[in-house]
């Protein structure tokens, strides 16, 4: 039974490896796109923190966006 | 008489709101962990069709399955070309910064999907035609529509300023969207190795529901993978542009 699955008739070779690159380069690219959604929370965040206690509170009051990456870093 | 310029306010300040950053915002969190936990479930039911489930062709045998990944790759690369070519068009004329950040986010995936498309073709070409690939119409259009992905992407990446980036983009996307036809209708304007559409939105599918349910199962997988994509790339975007905004306190 897995060996007719792996092998499927001697098109295996073609299947396997369309599903496997599809698969790989899905979660490369997902891989990809959540590091850099990290990295850039992370760097808002950092720069809301260097501001002022001031300025801190304009801008988070200004925008819920930056209010909304503030509080979910600090989590 | 109302003027051409108070219909183009009209409609601006319409589609603002519709396309609001910060009214989206607040949604795409809960969207992410939405769609992240589905696809999990939608993968396992889309592969156990495809892989197990699905009978083979009687013709091309189990090489059919290949099909599964192949035919909702393309779709999606012709879909996400189709809306990205719409959005620049409305930036173009509305100039919509919202619009841009959209279309920042869609191209990778569609760029994915169309190399997708041509990898998983070429895999399928081998064991039914005898060849990774022909110069035939439908393949190489296909091609075209890569390299116009990849204009795009590198115009809106290397060029400055904004404006400039901008205006190239959508004079790419638009030639770009000549070919779209072109791809759909290829194989029944010219004799290809490809074969002729098996699935008609108007009119009967030659195809049996045996292949049809694991296909649009696959179709789903896809549907939630680009959405889920597209939603972190967008608040990534979203997040740099708040970013910039801060750079006056430097």
């Amino acid at each position: 039974m897995i060996k007719d699955l792996i092998i499927m008739n001697g098109y295996g070779v073609y299947v396997w490896f369309s599903f496997g690159i599809t698969v790989f380069a899905c979660a490369f690219l997902y891989y990809k796109t959540l590091k850099k959604l990290k990295k850039y929370e992370k760097e808002l965040a950092c720069k809301i923190l260097e501001l002022s206690e001031v300025e801190r509170t304009a801008e988070l009051k200004k925008s819920k966006i930056l209010n909304q990456v503030f509080l979910n870093y600090n989590k | 008489m109302i003027s051409s310029h108070t219909v183009i306010t009209v409609v601006r300040n319409f589609m603002f709101n519709i396309f609001s950053i910060s009214s989206i915002f607040s949604i795409i969190n809960k969207l992410i962990k939405f769609f992240s936990s589905l696809i999990f479930i939608a993968l396992a039911v889309g592969l156990t069709f495809a892989l197990l489930i699905s009978p083979p062709d009687y013709i091309q045998k189990d090489s059919v399955r290949i099909m599964y990944v192949h035919v909702p790759s393309a779709w999606l690369s012709l879909a996400s070309f189709s809306i990205m070519t719409l959005f620049f068009i409305l930036n173009f004329v509305f100039k919509i910064k919202n619009l841009q950040l959209i279309n920042y986010s869609i191209a990778p995936i569609g760029l994915l999907f169309t190399c997708l498309a041509i990898i998983t073709g070429a895999a399928w070409g081998k064991p039914t035609w005898g060849t990774w690939w022909a110069w035939d119409a439908r393949l190489t259009s296909m091609l075209a529509l890569l390299f116009f992905y990849v204009l795009i992407i590198l115009s809106l990446k290397f060029i400055s300023p904004l404006e400039r980036s901008l205006k190239l983009a959508t004079l790419f996307s638009i030639i770009g969207s000549i070919n779209i036809p072109i791809i759909k209708y290829s194989v029944d304007w010219w004799n290809t190795l490809h074969q002729p559409a098996s699935i008609k939105f108007s009119g009967s599918s030659t195809i049996h529901s045996s292949f049809l349910v694991p296909l649009f199962l696959m179709l789903l997988v896809f549907l939630i993978f680009s959405a889920l994509i597209f939603l972190m790339k967008y608040k990534t975007e979203i997040i740099k542009m708040k970013k910039k905004g801060l750079n006056k306190y430097d």
